[in-house]
């Protein structure tokens, strides 16, 4: 073999080293759009240094630049630069409604036969931290409502502690009757407003 | 001279104190998953994440070689990083009855896996996430980002 010769075999060689590594190494900093856990697929903006892009179907790809048009990210490449990242995820926040008789912090019969699943559910998380927040329809003031709608979610706390939920972060918080769920108008009472939102995280 | 022995007193406690009642003491998100060795460094001080674990306004998050963490916020949002990631969280308001709502987080290196929570869905425009050399814009969905170091 001449030494020429071995010279394009050792280049073309190295090419093909440097085309191998570039495929393992990925395209480098880049964001991908996923469908959210409903399913859905939402919408991703990237403002970059050398340009602007917009991704609006799931499995599509921008260099975080901003340079060159979205592309397509195979599941393997997914796996290979998220999977970590991926099976890090906790479990996704599950959400309750619990009614209640009105004026006070009774919970309707029907609400009070969800307590034992709700607890269940908490103790099923890992390391959970609950969110408490209650409200009122807008029967009666504003500020006697705040009150109302903060002793229905320190009712409901207590209820789940003295159930179990001992050394569980659980905050409780009051929204009065700022945040219907069914909309009206004042002074009327809504069955459907009287209620608290549970949240474990 | 015993008075001012007490006013330092009293002065030194307020000043152990007053960090207390400031509101990035409040706890914006907790640990929920950790393999490996992850930290929470909040103005300086470093935590081993663990289940459970706060995580505050400002608070950097860090996972060491071959160590993941997921973190759940107080709005639903949640994320994930994977190994050798450092993300910081910025700016981070939620006040839904008052309308306040704010997340801004910076991935300087690492992967991350994002999904939206209820800052996202009520006010998508309040949701950044800064990279080196780009920054993602979030309209209510998951996505996954990475940063290479040599970038």
């Amino acid at each position: 073999m001449n030494p020429f010769h071995q010279m394009r075999l050792a280049l073309a060689g190295l090419m093909l080293a440097a085309l191998t590594l570039a495929g393992c190494a990925g395209p480098g900093s880049y964001v991908v759009l996923l469908p959210s856990p409903d399913g859905t697929v939402g919408k991703v903006t990237i403002s970059g240094a050398s340009g602007q892009q917009v991704l609006t179907q799931a499995r599509t790809g921008s260099m975080l630049n901003g340079k060159e048009a979205p592309f397509e990210v195979s599941r393997e490449q997914l796996a290979k630069d998220f999977g970590e990242a991926m099976s890090a995820r906790p479990a996704l926040p599950e959400h309750f409604l619990l009614y209640f008789m009105p004026g006070g912090a009774q919970l309707t019969p029907l609400s009070v036969t969800l307590l034992p699943k709700i607890l269940q559910r908490a103790k099923a998380r890992h390391a959970v931290d609950v969110s408490v927040i209650g409200h009122t329809d807008t029967q009666g003031k504003a500020e006697t409502n705040e009150e109302l709608a903060l002793k229905r979610a320190a009712a409901i706390a207590e209820q789940l502690r003295q159930m179990g939920l001992k050394d569980t972060v659980i905050s409780v918080e009051s929204h009065g009757e700022r945040n219907l769920l069914v909309p009206t108008p004042d002074e009327t009472a809504e069955p459907r407003n009287r209620r608290v939102e549970i949240t474990l995280r | 001279m015993t008075l001012w022995r007490v006013r330092i007193a009293a002065s030194l406690l307020l000043m152990a104190l007053a960090p207390l009642s400031q509101a990035q003491t409040e706890a914006i998100g907790y640990v929920k998953t950790v393999t490996g060795d992850a930290w929470v460094i909040t103005a300086g001080q470093r935590v081993k994440a663990q289940p459970g674990s706060a995580v505050l306004l400002g608070s950097q998050l860090k996972t060491s070689h071959s160590a993941t963490m997921g973190v759940t916020y107080k709005d639903d949002t949640v994320m994930s990083f994977g190994p050798d990631t450092e993300l910081t969280v910025d700016e981070y308001l939620y006040a839904p009855a008052q309308g306040q709502l704010k997340l801004t987080a910076r991935l300087s290196r690492g992967s991350l896996n994002y999904v939206s929570g209820v800052i996202a869905r009520l006010k998508p425009e309040a949701v950044s996430v800064k990279t080196p050399t780009g920054i993602i814009g979030v309209r209510g969905t998951q996505f996954v980002a990475r940063v290479e170091d040599d970038q």
